[in-house]
């Protein structure tokens, strides 16, 4: 899945992440994470947002995220709208989703 | 489960009577309103307004808690919704201006801040590497030079006395960087200033034209320069723009010199080179000082050449007074797209 | 027989609600697709829940989500998700007829045979908030075996009658409709939302009201309300006694084989052990009234 506007989801409330990405300047994937509980769970959350890009196919773009202690479910759910909506799809395919 | 308090959005210019209401608020919290706000978010608890944000086409400004309010969970549904405003008119990169004290808490809202005036205001954007990835992209057109130059430029339009500094800067230097202002809020858009500097400059051999961008002579880092026929002059927005320039993009291109023309006329870019001597040259900075070189305008007939003159004599269809001002290039543009007749276009700044 | 006294409304776009609602241990929670979230955020409102109801947090609670409507671009696309992320029902909002409940199960069993999902296992409920939901509202309890209960919805359905939502009287007639409806066709009904969160005794009321005609439960929008309600819904020391000689009497009478369950020498039949039982699973899940 191709990145191709910028776009954003989410919230920056408690237990939430704010998420906005863009398309690459140079067709690099640039993932930068910032996170009230980075040093417990830094690792933790780049796994879930690392899996999650790849499920959806994105191998390029900015992926800026401000995470305020979200729960696993929460930053799959934010990673993927901001990816959905900056690559303007709209037709869902569950698999990649799950 | 539904939230404590009701946040919705008032678009100033729609609503008066609300707008008076958030001016008062902002006052009561030591605020100005700003007159260019797009849209406030404001929250109540019951009837009370208890915060508010606004957008200034890609910048917050004003935002404002009521005192017995101030938690955590308020301030972030506020640059939450503000930011959600934003993406729904399409602005993903945001600025936003803080007080130093208020920098932790926007810290945390996902701003970053690029640079200080110490103790008044610091200009923050919203993500980490924005401008380290734009210095990375000027870097890359860096030249092998000693004693660069550097002159900005809005060319509304591009006259002769431009070429002269050009000239001048260009003469005095290993290489010149020229940067064209890019915000489109100017009588001439963008794609034709930039068209015709490009044009202008042809010929002098060391120098590079860039085009301009958010950090510099933006609405973001210096809004009262669009604002300048108004004669509203914000020196702390000076600063922020001269600040950005000797911190970040200067570096990157290893910029040592910046010259500008003298300007007895404009009040705006009088007040600019002074603070340019101050900010780039002598103000304290983690970033070395920059000379900043003046340069006496050149004349016609005694009257120094300006882009503010060439737009007057353009309203009375006066060619034969602009082509002794003017490039030939520019002169050709004038007449073939900007002839009074089709000049009734939206463009209302200087 | 699965309790359900309270189900809490979580609006599907907030995530922090989404992290946090089970620890409140409401009955059912519902997370709401529909009215609670803005256009804007129909697309990550979907998601959310789609991967909340994925989290283990969620395995010992019974979940229900309200979906848009199917004529809406948002209805199909909230089905496709909650069904695949093993949501326990789907309630259906604005259900006038039958037919609404025949659509909405055709599209749920070909969901379950695509995903593999058992065909079948996705419970439905609706919410009637018409004039004409409340006439049809035998026809569409009876709709679908899948239906678990009937929902009556006071906001829309007050707009329909051309008044307005005041002290219940405005609701006289389809309170007793839909539980009626609920009763005859052997599943559950639930009342109103009570919208002032801050007004604990006109909510007590409300609740004392329905739990006497005889609802289920009600739907809620505050935590708060929760602990309030089961309260009002627990049975007294009495009632529990009672159950308890009553539930005696015929577990007695099934050791000793006979037909005829009998207490303090009168005859008790079915309905009324099942009866004791309710008032005993509500005293183990809440305690005694206090």
């Amino acid at each position: 899945m191709k990145i191709i506007k910028e776009a954003i989801a989410g919230t920056l409330e408690s237990s939430d992440l704010l998420v906005k990405v863009a398309p690459s300047h140079d067709d690099t994937l640039e993932i930068i994470l910032s996170s009230e509980v980075i040093k417990q769970f830094g690792q933790q959350i780049r796994r879930v947002v690392d899996e999650t890009l790849q499920r959806l196919g994105v191998t390029a773009g900015s992926i800026i995220i401000e995470d305020k202690g979200a729960l696993d479910c929460a930053i799959r759910a934010r990673v993927q709208t901001a990816v959905l909506r900056g690559a303007a799809c709209t037709d869902l395919n569950w698999e990649h989703l799950s | 489960m539904s939230g404590e308090f009701d946040f919705y959005t008032v678009i100033p210019a729609q609503a008066p009577d609300e707008a008076a209401e958030i001016r008062q608020f902002l006052a009561a919290c030591h605020l100005e309103m700003d007159g260019n706000i797009d849209v406030f978010v404001v929250a109540r608890a019951g009837r009370r307004l208890i915060a508010c944000a606004g957008l200034s086409t890609n910048i917050i400004k004003c935002v404002a808690i009521c005192e017995d309010f101030r938690g955590e969970s308020l301030s972030l549904q506020l640059v939450s919704e503000i930011v959600q405003q934003a993406a729904e008119r399409d602005h993903f990169h945001l600025f936003l201006y803080a007080k130093p004290c208020n920098v932790p808490f926007f810290r945390g809202c996902g701003f970053y801040p690029l640079v200080e005036v110490p103790d008044y205001i610091v200009l923050m954007e919203n993500s980490p590497v924005a401008i380290d990835r734009y210095c990375d992209r000027l870097r890359m057109r860096r030249e092998p030079s000693d004693k660069t130059g550097c002159i900005v430029i809005n060319a509304n339009p591009f006259t002769l006395g431009h070429r002269y500094l050009a000239q001048q800067a260009a003469a005095a230097c290993d290489w010149l960087h020229v940067f064209v202002v890019s915000e489109d809020a100017s009588f001439f858009p963008y794609s034709d200033r930039f068209k015709l500097v490009s044009q202008g400059l042809a010929g002098i051999a060391n120098l590079t034209v860039h085009h301009g961008s958010e950090y510099m002579i933006s609405r973001a880092t210096f809004p009262g320069y669009f604002l300048k026929e108004k004669g509203i002059i914000d020196s702390c927005h000076t600063a922020i723009d001269l600040l950005l320039f000797r911190e970040y993009l200067a570096p990157a291109l290893g910029i040592t010199h910046r010259f500008v023309g003298t300007e007895p006329f404009c009040p705006v870019t009088k007040k600019y080179n002074e603070d340019m001597k101050h900010w780039l040259q002598r103000a304290p900075s983690p970033a070395p000082a920059i000379t900043v070189v003046e340069v006496q305008r050149t004349a016609q007939d005694g009257t120094p050449i300006s882009a503010s003159e060439v737009r007057r004599l353009l309203a009375s269809g006066n060619f034969d007074a602009i082509k002794p001002l003017v490039p030939a290039t520019t002169l050709q543009l004038l007449i073939s797209d900007y002839a009074p007749d089709t000049t009734r276009r939206p463009g209302i700044y200087g | 027989m699965k309790l359900r006294r309270s189900m809490l409304f979580l609006p599907g776009a907030n995530a922090a609600m989404l992290s946090t609602a089970f620890v409140y241990k409401p009955d059912s929670i519902m997370f709401d697709l529909e009215d609670a979230v803005s256009l804007r955020e129909k697309d990550s409102a979907r998601l959310l829940v789609f991967h909340a109801l994925q989290n283990p947090v969620y395995r010992e609670i019974e979940t229900v989500v309200r979906i848009n409507p199917l004529n809406t671009p948002y209805g199909l696309k909230d089905l496709e998700a909650v069904v695949r992320a093993g949501v326990d029902v789907v309630r259906l909002p604005k259900t006038d007829k039958p037919e609404d409940v025949h659509e909405l199960e055709t599209q749920v069993e070909r969901i379950e045979r695509e995903c593999g999902r058992e065909v079948g296992s996705t419970r439905l409920m609706a919410a009637i908030e018409s004039a004409i939901g409340v006439v049809n509202a035998y026809a569409i309890a009876t709709s679908s075996k899948r239906m678990i209960g009937i929902a009556l919805a006071g906001f829309d359905y007050c707009v329909d009658m051309q008044t307005e939502r005041g002290d219940g009287t405005e609701l006289f007639y389809a309170r007793c409709a839909v539980l009626h409806a609920a009763r005859a066709a052997g599943i559950d009904a639930f009342d109103v939302v009570y919208s002032d969160v801050n007004d604990e005794e006109g909510f007590l009321k409300e609740v004392d009201l329905i739990r006497r005609l005889g609802y289920t439960g009600k739907s809620l929008i505050n935590p708060r309300q929760i602990e309030l309600l089961h309260n009002a819904y627990a049975p007294t020391d009495e009632d529990v006694d009672y159950a308890r000689r009553v539930i005696a009497a015929a577990e007695a009478a099934e050791r000793d084989g006979l037909g005829v369950i009998a207490l303090n020498g009168k005859m008790i039949d079915a309905p009324i052990v099942n009866q004791a039982q309710r008032t005993l699973q509500r005293a183990q899940a809440s305690g005694t009234r206090k």
